[in-house]
């Protein structure tokens, strides 16, 4: 009996072992796109102001990029970008959520790890279901996550006009690169 | 008309439409520190505005903003835990608990952290 009240004691007194809710977050997120064709002058913009959030828990990871903060070496094209072709105004986010598949925090180590994620992209007013192919290596707590995929301007409603198609790729390359950092 | 004044014409109006065409395909981009802001406001309002759905009609404008630092990144100040300031430059001499005014552009509001975003920005005061 007394053993019994001794253990029950020691329980009491040991620490309770909360399951904490890592997140790992950024503001300053980079996108980069390119959709440029040989020998045309190249379309391409970057945005360095995406936030991102992914739970180490469960591997859930959102990210939202604001479409006027991508920024293009033409002020045309941006202008072009903006107003006929993102229609900024409009939909002035592009965002994605979903889940990193098989995610495990303590399985990430300097070296690069191929991850797939799958969710949803939301831009130009569609949903469309993606599995994007993303790698993630952590250096002194901050996880690096990697995402390079393409997209069709066609599957987002995104109409190029006849005059201008032969100088923009049909398909985009998108880079995207995140550096997360532990938030409380 | 003789050939050589036909020919002269057409030349200099060849010219002048490349001169015109190549200035308008590549104007300057804005040069948001120039610009004169259209309000100036302050951070918890500006947030406030794009929470009840009525910031679209500040959506790349040049607006000022004024507030407290709450948080200053390499590149980055953030007024009022709610204004997201990005510069072009490496920041120095701001630290948090400054009163500061900031001309930038805005460029939307993000749901995900619900902060106001501004881009090329500069410091005011």
């Amino acid at each position: 009996m007394k053993f019994r009240k001794a253990i029950i004691l020691i329980l009491c007194f040991f620490p309770i072992v909360v399951i904490s809710q890592g997140r790992y977050i950024t503001k300053t997120g980079e996108i980069n796109f390119e959709a440029s064709v040989p020998s045309f002058e190249e379309v391409k913009a970057k945005n360095s102001n995406v936030s991102a959030i992914l739970n180490s828990d469960n591997g859930e990871f959102a990210t939202l990029a604001l479409m006027k903060g991508f920024r293009f070496k033409v002020a045309l094209m941006e202008e072009h970008f903006n107003e006929n072709y993102i229609e900024s105004s409009k939909f002035p986010k592009a965002t994605f959520k979903g889940k990193l598949i098989n995610f495990n925090l303590s399985a990430l180590s300097e070296e690069a790890k191929e991850f797939v994620v799958v969710g949803e992209i939301k831009m130009h007013g569609i949903d469309k279901f993606v599995e994007l192919p993303a790698t993630l290596s952590i250096v002194n707590n901050t996880i690096l996550m990697k995402l390079q995929f393409t997209l069709r301007p066609e599957d987002f409603n995104i109409e190029i006009p006849k005059i201008v198609s032969s100088k923009i790729a049909e398909e985009i390359d998108v880079i995207a690169n995140y550096y997360l950092t532990k938030s409380n | 008309m003789t050939q050589r004044r036909r020919f002269l014409l057409l030349i200099s109006s060849l010219a002048m439409i490349g001169y015109f065409g190549y200035t308008y395909m590549y104007k300057d981009h804005r040069d948001i520190k120039t610009e004169v802001s259209e309000i100036e406001i302050v951070a918890p309002y500006l947030l406030e505005r794009f929470k009840n759905d009525d910031g679209n009609d500040l959506l790349n404008k040049t607006i000022t903003v004024t507030g407290t630092i709450t948080q200053v990144a390499s590149k980055v100040i953030t007024i009022d835990s709610n204004v997201h300031c990005s510069f072009a430059t490496e920041l120095t001499g701001v630290k948090n608990g400054d009163i500061i005014i900031i001309k930038g552009r805005c460029i939307g509001y993000d749901d995900l952290f619900e902060i106001v975003k501004l881009d090329q920005c500069t410091i005011i005061k």
